[in-house]
């Protein structure tokens, strides 16, 4: 964390523009061989103001399967930061290539419910650049605050992968953790994903990353076919939980292999009630009915 | 959740905890006693009587009544019972009856039946939608309409068409069409045209699946049928009883006074009646096949999509005396359930293990003091399942809140006259079925130890719902 003052931008940055800054640096540092140094920037970004289309907001709740209420889904929020995070990303001084980069981790702590009718003050900035097996790896953190100097109602906190991106002074972790086996439970839901699913998220979130947009974009940066955007599926299975995760919740959500389009997921969603039968916490794996790998797991907790 | 404490008001009392459970224990004996209290609070309470019923023999898709729309099942099946029991120009209190695929033109569709069949023009009626258990919700409904003595007759009723189902347009071409229809200038309208594209002209076909899970409700009985342990040789030997019951039941001249032709089906379509065990045994699974466990449900022991209607007449016993007219049974009482299914919980058509217990406790009755089981055969893994949580001792004290398991059925009463795996199942017309043929059975019984013979209905529901009901030989 920096004490430094956060840089106001005034308006929330085009994350289009942000994608073909991304790649023109890409080129940039390969042909001049030149790269910005082991250490992440230390200021954050900011902008206030900001407030949430409406129409925008219902088509992501309907995409998501959440009812349209009048409360943004944490997921929302998570799209919303989104290019305010990049931004910190894409500065000229970010040691890191930011395309490419795989989404590891995401845990949103969301203590009171932001409505779509609040004006709100978003920061963001990138924090705990550490050695990864394969790799480096960072947090992006975005802090959401009612506009004005209000409490943070959203926190949100991504991890991120450089793969195969290893910065001098940076150690890689002596054992590389070896998942658990992974034994499919009964699901309790079935996810039908059509190959216009990652189409359809870019649309409403905002995100056109082409690795989720067509079998073709996806094969352009080297995938063999577009695949499913991770907080898509988080924010479904957030969706799934259901209405018992009530206005203060934390959410959580690691994502092991990745979902090919089109694709069948089944998910299992299991809660646990404390002696009173009040809802405590949920938890959800996702996998292949097919291979039986594992998508991605989480969970939703009572704060 | 405990079974007392679904019907208690507080998010507190469906704890599954044991303490729980006790208090929920407790409330039983307080809710026997607000059932007395209610019963003397409103002595004029009068009987609902099941007069008879009418149905048309039950189609599978795609078969005799493929061009035939639910407004046309229902009408023939209502043009039957006006027929039967002479009910020409008369104006009944009210007529309740609904389709679970229903399409949106069809918004009056019970109305639309009564003013195209013989009955009088001034007959009201109002359509209702609970999934399968429609058409006994309609019973139980109008049987209270008339204790109350709010209407002194009803028609209760349900169709269905899996083959005339309706096919919605997608939601990219709905949106332009309706954006279209908004739009005030040319610009506009072109505007909402350009966003068509040539996906949103694949229509919408309706699907089997939980709106929620994904799951379809075969894939879902799977899960609840793996978990109870129900095995293969158990639900073919459930299936080939209904198909042999069904059969003789025929034979009987039991259905004489309960159907009327239709489209040149005399009986239900589904029927085998030389089917056996062997054959059942060589059909291939068809739900459940990407579970751990063996996949045991096959199309033999599934019910298959089915077109048909049914209808039943009740009254006022002083109407239906009025009328000369028959009264068969009493609808004593009903009770609806639902159980959390989405992250499984509890199994998606278990609904029923939770009411019927409420039903029985609230009427002071056991499973040993009835004389019918009908037992909704969405699945025979459904009815396998139900029975199977009844006799479980750990679901009867930490689920239903007992001392113990809750009970076993004598097999020899359950469905004696053939159920939905061989009569086959329109969705909203199979609670008209079963409440007309218990009540025909019921009075042919007629007292038992002497009291009245008694039917116990039960209905399980998409959505995790369920509805049963008492019926009495009148």
């Amino acid at each position: 964390m920096t004490a430094s003052q956060p840089v106001i931008l005034g308006e929330m940055p085009s994350l289009s523009k942000l994608y073909v800054n991304a790649a023109a640096t890409a080129a940039r540092r390969r042909v001049l061989g030149t790269h910005t140094g082991t250490e992440l920037p230390e200021c954050s970004h900011e902008v206030r103001g900001v407030q949430a289309d409406v129409a925008n907001l219902t088509a992501y709740q309907h995409l998501i399967g959440e009812t349209a209420s009048d409360v943004l889904p944490a997921g929302f929020i998570h799209a919303l930061a989104f290019p305010l995070a990049m931004s910190v990303m894409n500065r000229d001084d970010f040691p890191l290539p930011l395309l490419g980069m795989i989404h590891l981790s995401n845990k949103v702590v969301q203590s009171a419910p932001v409505r779509f009718t609040e004006a709100l003050d978003i920061r963001t900035r990138v924090e705990n650049l550490r050695g990864h097996r394969a790799g480096t790896q960072l947090d992006v953190v975005a802090e959401v605050r009612e506009a004005g100097d209000g409490a943070i109602r959203w926190l949100g906190v991504s991890s991120y992968l450089a793969k195969g991106v290893f910065l001098p002074g940076i150690d890689k972790p002596s054992a590389p953790s070896v998942p658990a086996a992974f034994t499919a439970p009964d699901p309790t839901a079935l996810w039908q994903l059509g190959v216009d699913t990652g189409r359809a998220y870019a649309a409403v979130s905002g995100d056109f990353n082409p690795i989720h947009l067509s079998v073709l974009t996806a094969k352009a940066l080297g995938m063999r076919r577009s695949i499913a955007h991770g907080m898509y599926l988080a924010s479904r299975a957030l969706a799934d939980v259901g209405a018992a995760k009530g206005d203060a919740f934390s959410w959580d959500v690691s994502f092991e292999a990745p979902v090919f389009l089109p694709a069948r997921v089944a998910l299992d969603i299991s809660t646990a009630q404390d002696g009173d039968g009040a809802w405590q916490r949920s938890d959800y794996a996702a996998w292949s009915p097919h291979s039986g790998r594992k998508h991605f797991s989480g969970s939703v907790a009572a704060l | 959740m405990s079974i007392q404490g679904q019907s208690a008001p507080g998010p507190k009392e469906s704890s599954p905890s044991p303490s729980a459970g006790q208090n929920a224990a407790g409330q039983n004996a307080a809710g026997q006693n607000a059932a007395g209290q209610a019963a003397a609070a409103f002595p004029q309470l009068r009987k609902a009587v099941v007069v008879g019923g009418n149905r048309i023999p039950f189609a599978r898709t795609g078969g005799a009544y493929t061009k035939s729309s639910n407004q046309d099942m229902l009408t023939a099946a209502l043009d039957g019972l006006i027929a039967r029991f002479g009910l020409q120009d008369e104006r009944i209190g009210e007529v309740a009856a609904g389709a679970v695929l229903k399409h949106s033109r069809d918004f009056n569709l019970t109305r639309e039946a009564v003013l195209g069949s013989a009955l009088s023009a001034e007959t009201p009626a109002y359509d209702l939608q609970q999934a399968c258990a429609t058409g006994l919700e309609t019973v139980l409904g109008l049987a209270n309409k008339i204790r109350l003595g709010q209407i002194d007759s009803a028609i209760a009723g349900g169709v269905d068409s899996a083959s005339d189902a309706p096919i919605a347009v997608s939601e990219g071409l709905r949106e332009v069409l309706l954006d279209l229809n908004r739009a005030k200038t040319l610009p506009q309208r072109l505007q909402a045209l350009s966003r068509l594209r040539p996906k949103d002209l694949a229509p919408d076909a309706p699907n089997t699946g939980e709106p929620r899970t994904g799951l379809s409700m075969g894939e879902h009985q799977a899960l609840t049928t793996a978990q109870w342990k129900i095995t293969r040789e158990a639900q073919d030997e459930l299936a080939c009883n209904s198909h042999r019951n069904l059969a003789a039941a025929y034979d009987a001249g039991f259905f004489d006074d309960l159907l009327t032709p239709y489209r040149g089906l005399r009986k239900d379509a589904n029927l085998r009646p030389d089917t056996s065990l062997e054959k059942l045994a060589t059909l291939k699974p068809v739900f459940g096949k990407n579970l751990g466990s063996e996949a045991t449900m096959t199309a033999g022991n599934s019910t298959p999509l089915t077109d048909g209607a049914s209808t039943v007449l009740l009254a006022s016993e002083e109407w239906a005396d009025a009328h000369d007219l028959p009264k068969l049974a009493t609808v004593v009482d009903g009770e609806a359930a639902a159980v959390d299914f989405v992250h499984g919980k509890d199994g998606l058509l278990m609904a029923p293990a939770f009411a019927v217990p409420r039903l029985l406790a609230r009427n002071g009755l056991t499973l040993e003091d009835i004389d019918f089981f009908e037992i909704h055969e969405a699945f025979a893994g459904t009815v396998l399942s139900t029975l199977a949580a009844w006799e479980d001792e750990e679901f009867g004290r930490t689920r239903l809140g007992l001392d113990g398991a809750f009970g076993i059925i004598d097999r020899s009463k359950l469905n004696v006259n053939g159920s939905s795996l061989a009569a086959g199942h329109p969705f909203a017309a199979t609670g008209g079925r079963i409440v007309a043929t218990l009540a025909k059975m019921l009075h042919a019984r007629g007292q038992v130890d002497g009291r009245p013979a008694r039917g116990l209905i039960s209905i399980c529901a998409a959505g995790g719902q369920g509805v049963v009901a008492i019926l009495e030989a009148h």
